[in-house]
């Protein structure tokens, strides 16, 4: 008889590093996180001396360049490492469930959800403030993704094709729905435009703490499921003779990717290609061993939202760019180089 | 275009004007076609009056007249009674004096604030009048509709405040009010200015401002609106932008740039009737760079109160709050 191991395989498994050179990699990855946190607590709109950087945050007085720091710099790097973290890992995970390279969470309906909750307590309800209505982005799009996966749902079970159908499908519907409240409400069309846009901006630290723990329950759940995702991979029928429980672990890693990309949606508003891209390149390095996938993705994801931010706060100074523009701009031709490289982020 | 297609667009485009000319031709309201028939007895002179689209014909003595896009508010200001508005927004409308509040709540909404005109309900209202500013190629899609209903006068965008009150003063037969309402404006100017003409000669000023539509952590500096009656009527030293570039307002700051309102003798900021910051600017007030700004803690941050700049009566309210602040000013004292 011969025994299944649950050993990495499938496209570029051959070729993929040692665990050394995935180690390596790894440092390097925090070594450049590291580096753009401080460039980031470093570059802004006013030019402040390094000097009172460091005494900012390590011998905080008084003075107008110092609270420049504590309380702008450093809680909106602050919010781009923790949503960056988030949106790599939700991308990686849904990447891996639907075995489709092009799939971020925006499919299950998240940011639809998420866009759509905020319209209602924008328009509806008057809440302007981010800190009250971060909670119907979160709620809106934990119930649309509970939405799409039942109607995802067929007499033979749950197919990730038939999922991403429902997601598509309700994302529409609740576009259009989105589209027609705020065309009605001009007040609230202009409080939803900056939201709209994503961005890491103007969020104070109250705004992330709340959501920690759901990403903290995320955390574990992704890498718990990662050796099952590894067997997946080669199929489903190959997965179940290895022992895989195959609804258990999409519905878990389901729950883990909706909580990651709401949570993430619900501080910074929808903000695209970060969630798509970087489990991609991430892959390239790693080959297809998730849990390298999404140790990878939660280091380069925020390293692009800061990189994006970062250059979001150089080009039109004093202005700014919302860090969700950026990444779009940067996103596109760099989706088009992945697409091209079929068989390195193939899945 | 195919030609049946361009028979499809001239069908439609008949059956559209058809449709209004019934509307304004059935109406069953019995009041309305009284008025209408005493109207036009009433109104049968009328006289040339000019707009950015030309010389029209209006009424002597227009009395249903109908608002669209900016022209609501002045009109009301000035003591008329549109039949129909363009809807205008709550935050604006509870900023107004109550009777102004009533005269917008009788009137027949007909279309959305920035939104598409409803023709048939314009048409329904048989309007005598209509009065429009809205962008140049939002009037150019509804002018030859709204011309088979009534005379129409439009006026662009960058109409002057005080030039577009006179012109709806004479369009609306209301020159009567607009000339107290600018007796006041001028005796105000001039009070201001003579209280206290050493300190604002002697100061630099800057007006910040924050909208429900800017980024969350971004404000602006404002050099159009109230804060344009303070430099070019009263004579505040306030920053404007270069000519032939975009206003300063149009660019969001983030609030990291709070720190530079340091260069500024005087910071004036938006507040409501009751004296309290605006519900978006207070983001900025709260921030702890704006609370250790030298301007601040010299007592030389003041709120003033902005509720409209495009007619007297709110730029008059303005011009009391002004004065109101600069009174707290330490060198006043």
């Amino acid at each position: 008889m011969t025994t299944l191991t649950r050993r990495p395989v499938g496209p570029g498994a051959a070729t993929a590093p040692g665990p050394r050179r995935r180690l390596i990699g790894l440092v390097a990855a925090l070594v450049l996180l590291a580096a753009l946190l401080m460039l980031s607590v470093m570059i802004g709109s006013t030019a402040i001396a390094p000097s009172v950087v460091w005494d900012a945050l390590f011998h905080p007085s008084p003075g107008l360049d110092q609270y420049a720091i504590r309380d702008f710099r450093l809680p909106r790097t602050i919010v781009a490492l923790v949503v960056g973290v988030a949106l790599g890992l939700s991308g990686a995970l849904i990447q891996a469930i639907t075995r489709n390279p092009l799939a971020d969470a925006g499919i299950l309906g998240v940011h639809a959800g998420a866009s759509f909750a905020v319209t209602l307590a924008v328009g509806l309800l008057g809440i302007r403030d981010i800190q009250a209505y971060q909670w119907f982005a979160f709620a809106g799009a934990l119930i649309v993704t509970l939405m799409v996966l039942t109607l995802g749902s067929t007499r033979q079970g749950r197919s990730p094709v038939v999922v991403v159908l429902a997601g598509v499908c309700v994302t529409a519907v609740l576009g259009g729905a989105r589209e027609a409240l705020q065309l009605t409400n001009a007040e609230a069309f202009d409080a939803m435009r900056s939201w709209n846009a994503g961005s890491v901006t103007g969020r104070p630290l109250e705004v992330v703490w709340p959501i920690l723990p759901f990403f903290a329950v995320a955390l574990v759940l992704a890498f718990a499921v990662s050796g099952s995702l590894n067997a997946m991979a080669l199929g489903d029928e190959l997965a179940v003779a290895q022992g895989v429980r195959l609804g258990r672990t999409r519905v878990l890693s389901v729950i883990a990717l909706t909580l990651l990309a709401g949570g993430a949606t619900a501080i910074a508003g929808p903000i695209a290609f970060v969630g798509l891209m970087v489990p991609h390149v991430a892959r390239w390095i790693v080959g297809p061993h998730q849990s390298w996938i999404f140790a990878y993705s939660m280091l380069l994801a925020p390293s692009l939202l800061l990189t994006s931010d970062i250059l979001g706060r150089l080009v039109l100074r004093p202005g700014e760019v919302p860090v969700g523009i950026v990444t779009a701009f940067v996103g596109a031709p760099v989706l088009i180089a992945l697409v091209r490289r079929k068989e390195a982020s193939g899945l | 275009m195919t030609n049946l297609r361009r028979h499809g667009a001239a069908l439609a485009a008949g059956l559209l004007s058809a449709t209004i000319v019934l509307t304004a031709c059935g109406s069953d309201d019995a009041d309305d076609t009284g008025a209408a028939s005493t109207q036009t007895a009433e109104t049968s002179e009328t006289r040339t009056v000019t707009a950015d689209n030309g010389s029209i014909e209006v009424s002597a003595a227009p009395r249903r007249i109908v608002t669209i896009g900016n022209t609501g508010q002045p009109i009301v200001d000035l003591g008329g009674k549109p039949v129909g508005i363009t809807e205008v927004a709550a935050s604006t409308l509870e900023k107004l004096p109550e009777d102004q509040q009533a005269t917008f709540a009788a009137a027949t909404i007909v279309g959305p604030e920035g939104g598409e005109v409803d023709l048939e309900k314009v048409a329904g209202l048989t309007p005598d009048l209509i009065l429009v500013q809205l962008p140049d190629d939002e009037f150019e899609a509804i002018e030859k509709q709204l011309e088979t209903i009534a005379p129409t006068l439009f006026y662009g965008l960058d109409t002057e405040w005080k030039a577009f009150a006179d012109k709806l003063a004479e369009a609306g037969n209301l020159t009567q009010n607009l000339s107290a309402q600018k007796t006041e404006f001028a005796q105000r100017v001039s009070t201001v200015q003579e209280k206290y003409g050493k300190l604002i000669d002697g100061s630099t000023f800057v007006d910040v401002s924050r909208g429900d539509w800017n980024d969350p952590g971004t404000f602006y500096i404002a050099d159009i609106g109230c804060s344009e009656i303070a430099r070019d009527d009263i004579g505040l030293d306030l920053p404007e932008a270069a000519a032939g570039q975009d206003p300063l307002a149009y660019e969001s700051l983030p609030f990291e740039q709070i720190g530079k309102l340091s260069e500024y003798d005087v910071i004036t900021y938006p507040v409501e009737a009751d004296g309290q910051p605006t519900e978006a600017f207070a983001p900025v007030v709260e921030t702890n760079t704006w609370k250790a700004l030298p301007t601040v803690t010299d007592g030389k941050a003041l709120g003033v109160f902005c509720p409209g700049n495009n007619s007297y009566g709110p730029v008059l309210q303005y011009l009391e709050s002004l004065e109101r602040a600069l009174a707290k000013l330490p060198a006043q004292e």
